[in-house]
């Protein structure tokens, strides 16, 4: 256990020496936060460009506090995903292929707990910008717009969360099964886009799919109640990320011995 | 200038100032770093003049490693 803290500590100081503590919960706060901006501004947006002829009516009107959430909230299933698998991509791949992977390996360090720190160290950093950004959104929607109660708010972060794990998990594995990191990153990028898309498409089919836990987070949102397959979704990415996991430890373990 | 009154200032100064705060931290990793993928030059350029993006773009991809 000592052994995996150690590790673990390794991580968290690598990323505040490259900054990633600070960069990525500021793009997610940017991310977010832009939405309630740029929709409670329309209107103003619209009369300075200018361009319409005198005496027009615009008369958009208000999107409800919920719907303004739900879609800051989905900015971070499109460029958040792309930041997610950018910056993990080379977490093992780059250190293999650089030769630190060998130099810690060489002591008596257990692959699992080498291949888990890394995951949880992203994991931490994944979590906690998603939690400041999302924060962060759902003070500005209620400021600019109306107050989205806090219990839906906690319970779509944890929806959201669980999906960008299962992200961050496939780019653990494809960064350990692979060694080249930009390989790994456009592999994670095309499945999960795939996956996305298939859910997205077979909705009424596929309603376990880890990916329609985006989806049940906005219609928690805008509904105000936990859509009924949410749970067995939840219960089914737990059960991926964890499969994800071993097999990476797996994988790794059989190319590290054969290198 | 009328334009300008509507804006609630209090809202949107904390955005900026993060947006100042990734725009510094950027620039002094920039300064630190050996290497960068492409001219540095033309990160600088890229950090300072493309909004918000540049930082960002610059963390993701300019960023080398290894």
């Amino acid at each position: 256990m000592s052994q995996w803290m150690t590790l673990f500590q390794k991580e968290i100081l690598e990323m505040w020496r490259n900054f990633k503590w600070i960069w990525v919960p500021i793009t997610f706060i940017l991310l977010g936060v832009s939405e309630p901006v740029s929709s409670y501004y329309l209107p103003q947006i619209i009369k300075s460009f200018g361009g319409l002829p005198e005496g027009a009516i615009i008369d958009i009107p208000p999107p409800t506090a919920g719907a303004v959430l739900a879609s800051g909230l989905s900015q971070y299933s499109t460029l958040g995903v792309l930041i997610i698998v950018l910056s993990t991509m080379g977490v093992i791949a780059g250190e293999r292929k650089s030769g630190v992977a060998a130099m810690i390996l060489v002591k008596p360090v257990f692959y699992l707990s080498y291949v888990t720190s890394k995951w949880a160290g992203s994991l931490l950093l994944v979590w906690f910008s998603l939690f400041i950004g999302y924060l962060s959104t759902w003070y500005y929607t209620g400021q600019l717009f109306d107050w989205v109660a806090f219990s839906d708010f906690l319970q779509s972060f944890v929806l959201y969360g669980l999906w960008l794990t299962v992200v961050l998990s496939i780019t653990v594995f494809f960064s350990s099964a692979l060694l080249a990191p930009g390989m790994a990153g456009f592999i994670s990028l095309a499945l999960t886009l795939v996956v996305s898309i298939f859910s997205g498409a077979l909705s009424h089919l596929l309603e376990w799919s880890p990916a329609q836990l985006t989806s049940y987070a906005s219609g928690l949102l805008s509904a105000g109640e936990l859509p009924e397959h949410a749970m067995p979704a939840s219960i089914l990415s737990i059960l991926v990320i964890i499969l994800l996991l071993w097999l990476s430890v797996f994988l790794f373990k059989k190319k590290e011995l054969a290198a | 200038m009328e334009l300008l009154e509507g804006i609630n200032w209090g809202l949107l100064a904390p955005l900026f100032i993060i947006q100042l705060i990734l725009l510094i931290v950027s620039l002094v990793d920039l300064s630190r770093i050996e290497k960068t993928n492409g001219p540095k030059l033309l990160w600088v350029f890229i950090i300072i003049f493309v909004n918000i993006i540049g930082p960002i773009l610059y963390f993701v991809i300019g960023r080398r490693n290894d």
